[in-house]
């Protein structure tokens, strides 16, 4: 561990979106922040600490992109605060990195002279050398040096080319601030900053000739084509689909088997009692019902790694900008939304690229109805049974994609609403998106990412919702009844009361107090939902489970009311479904949109929203669905 | 007024982003309107040069060798001639 007192220096990095900052920003430290071909990955101000070769200990700090010190965006504005130290708890950088893409210093540059004119002491990082190289420009370092009077380092930062040379250059004592030589009185500082960067780059940044047609204009040609870029568009989109949904069965099917293996080791040697019933039903059946979907969350984020890395994010921004507008909303809005299939938080945090502050709101808004991973396990729980099928028949992909389109065009209806009711903005934001060059994916990062979220999941199965399996199994087996059968076991235990409780407020939606109970217990954590069910329909016909989620499957499907009627009915399971669809049962999700939209009542108003909404269509669904005979 | 005719020509062959074709190259004239000032961060400057790579709803350029998506209502800001 590190005192403050051993930091020699504080240094920041800063740069337009998409220099190659926080792929520096890992080379330097070693760590692995998050990275992607797209402007904005970088919402938020990262700090690591690295030695230089002198043994110095230097902090350095990860500024989210920005293309002028004007601060439109509120990722801009925390990057602007940072280097007038204004961030509670970071000093005043010592010393700012420029990093700069060396194929564009036209208009990379222009950030630097800013950042000179502030008066900080600064080194310019040209990174994406052989990108600039292999374009034909020749790039002279030494004449930028002389000519901005700041030390200059050529670099790679991707393949850790130059690293070295740039941690030399920070050695001490740090280099001063150069006075802005560009700015003359009686010149507007803009214009004074575009004469001088002109004159550099035709004596220091030769262009061989203007417009030459590079791979990536070639590969927009076709992805951004009227016909075949939406063709393209879909055909990526369903082949994700279906490796999370198709390709995931293999290993899933691997932890089924491991699974159930371990609970009939578990059941040989112990003797039937609490012990063995709180690790086989409580432990291993709760926490296996969710760590079962793991494959699938791991390539979810693959899939959403891979779109960011190579540079189709932003393309996809600019074919759905047309589609989102009739929501309301732009193109800018597609990546967080798109991010909340993942998981919705960081979706509401990559909001902050958004300009305009109230397509912001409503896009932090309706981020929660992308049906999220955490989400997936219950559908897949309910979907077979909904289709008195197993696993793996053609039909279940298609009633998925009908969830996630249903979640997604309400969300797009809602938006659309509110944007309207919130008025135009006070200054028009307008589209405008950077369309990076398409890379070839950096897959160790990518790799560490997801092996990152993959571990996040796992150790969430294995603290919250080991902890809440036990705490249910308790609260369903205890206190103990002296009858012998099952539900009359359960209905005298705390849970069995509980539900009695919330049977009332759920009934209408076609569920019972276990269903109300599972369904209350899931606020913790949505995946929550299988491990309650596992455990508290254990009651009926519990065997030898070789598969677990296939015997709680059968377990609920011959689940009845008192009155000999079968519970899961058809109804009851859209029913289910379209509740888990809208409801917001995620108080993490909760906390972040109070911080990002900067107030508790809009938070408290979309839970509130949310939660009512999914009680009505529930109600609407299965009552509609009563009169009209299917129930 | 003699000399006042070489200047009006000139004016004339200015065009607004959105005119301009496909696949032409072209060179930024003025840059006038609320969005003006966003646009010069990303490098649409005066005398930059610009290739039209796309229109449609929102246009692609590709100025000093990066691909920027544009709307249309920021392109009417930009004024660009044919360049030479």
């Amino acid at each position: 561990m590190s005192l403050p007192s051993d930091l020699a220096a504080t240094i920041a990095l800063i740069g337009n979106p998409n220099a190659g900052k926080t792929t520096l920003f890992n080379a330097l430290t070693g760590e692995n922040q998050r990275v992607g071909n797209y402007s904005g990955v970088t919402v938020e101000v990262k700090a690591g600490t690295f030695f230089t070769p002198h043994g110095r200990k230097l902090r350095v700090l990860d500024l989210p992109g920005c293309y002028s010190l004007r601060a439109g965006s509120p990722d801009e504005r925390v990057a602007v605060a940072a280097l007038a130290g204004e961030l509670p708890g970071e000093p005043r950088p010592d010393l700012v990195v420029c990093v700069v893409d060396a194929s564009n210093l036209e208009r990379h540059l222009q950030l630097v002279l800013q950042v000179v004119e502030l008066g900080l002491p600064c080194v310019l990082a040209l990174n994406m050398i052989d990108v600039a190289e292999r374009s034909g420009l020749r790039l002279d370092p030494a004449k930028l040096a002389d000519a901005l009077g700041l030390p200059v380092v050529a670099l790679q930062a991707s393949a850790g080319k130059g690293v070295l040379e740039l941690k030399q250059a920070l050695r001490f004592p740090l280099p001063h601030a150069v006075a802005a030589r560009w700015l003359a009185p009686g010149v507007a500082p803009e214009t004074a900053r575009r004469d001088f960067i002109n004159r550099l780059c035709e004596l220091a940044a030769r262009r061989p000739e203007a417009h030459q047609l590079t791979v990536s204009d070639r590969a927009d040609g076709v992805l951004l084509h009227p016909l075949y870029g939406w063709v393209f568009f879909l055909g990526i989109l369903l082949a994700g689909f279906w490796a999370i949904f198709g390709l995931a069965r293999i290993p899933m099917g691997w932890i089924e088997l491991g699974q159930g293996a371990l609970g009939a080791w578990v059941r040989s040697l112990l003797a039937q009692g609490d012990l063995r019933s709180l690790l086989v039903d409580g432990v291993i059946g709760g926490v296996g019902g969710v760590v079962m979907f793991l494959p699938q969350i791991a390539l979810l984020f693959l899939f959403i790694g891979l779109l960011e890395s190579t540079g189709y994010m932003a393309r996809a921004a600019y074919l759905m900008d047309g589609v989102m507008a009739r929501a309301g909303l732009s193109g800018k809005a597609f990546l967080p939304l798109f991010s909340s299939y993942a998981c919705a938080i960081p979706g509401v945090m990559a909001t902050r690229t958004i300009h305009s502050a109230k397509e912001r709101l409503v896009t932090i808004f309706v981020a929660p109805w992308m049906s999220c991973s955490a989400r997936l396990p219950v559908y897949l729980l309910i979907v077979p049974l909904l289709l008195h099928e197993d696993e793996g028949s053609w039909k279940q992909p298609l009633v998925l994609f009908g969830i996630y389109t249903l979640g997604t065009l309400s969300a797009f209806v809602v938006a659309r609403v509110l944007r309207g009711r919130l008025g135009p903005d006070a200054t028009a934001a307008h589209f405008l998106l950077e369309m990076p060059p398409y890379r070839l994916p950096q897959w160790r990062y990518i790799m560490r990412h997801v092996l990152e979220r993959a571990w996040a999941f796992v150790q969430k199965a294995g603290t919250l919702i080991l902890g809440l399996s036990i705490l249910l199994w308790a609260l369903s087996t205890y206190p103990k009844s002296s009858g012998a059968d099952g539900a009359e076991k359960l209905a005298h235990s705390a849970m069995g009361r509980m539900g009695v409780v919330l049977e009332p407020l759920v009934r209408p939606l076609g569920f019972d107090g276990r269903i109300g109970t599972a369904i209350l217990t899931s606020f913790s954590a949505r995946e929550v939902f299988n491990a309650s069910l596992a455990i508290l329909f254990r009651v009926e016909g519990a065997g030898d489970d070789q598969a677990q989620r296939g015997m709680l499957r059968a377990q609920l499907a011959a689940a009845k009311w008192p009155d000999g009627r079968p519970l899961f009915t058809p109804l009851a399971m859209i029913s289910l479904l379209v509740f888990y669809i809208y409801a917001l049962q995620c108080l993490p999700t909760v906390a972040v949109v109070a911080r990002e939209s900067g107030s508790w009542r809009w938070a408290l108003g979309q839970l509130g929203f949310m939660t009512a909404f999914a009680w009505c269509a529930s109600l609407l669904i299965y009552q509609g669905g009563r009169l009209l005979g299917l129930g | 007024m003699k000399f006042a005719a070489p200047k009006v020509l000139e004016m004339d062959t200015a065009m607004t982003l959105n005119q301009a074709g496909v696949g032409c190259d072209l060179r930024i004239h003025v840059l006038s309107g609320p969005g003006c000032e966003r646009l010069r961060e990303l490098g649409f400057c005066e005398q930059s040069q610009v290739r039209k790579l796309a229109g449609g709803r929102n246009l692609i350029c590709s100025v000093c060798g990066t691909r920027l998506a544009i709307s249309r209502e920021l392109a009417e800001q930009v004024l660009v001639k044919a360049a030479g």
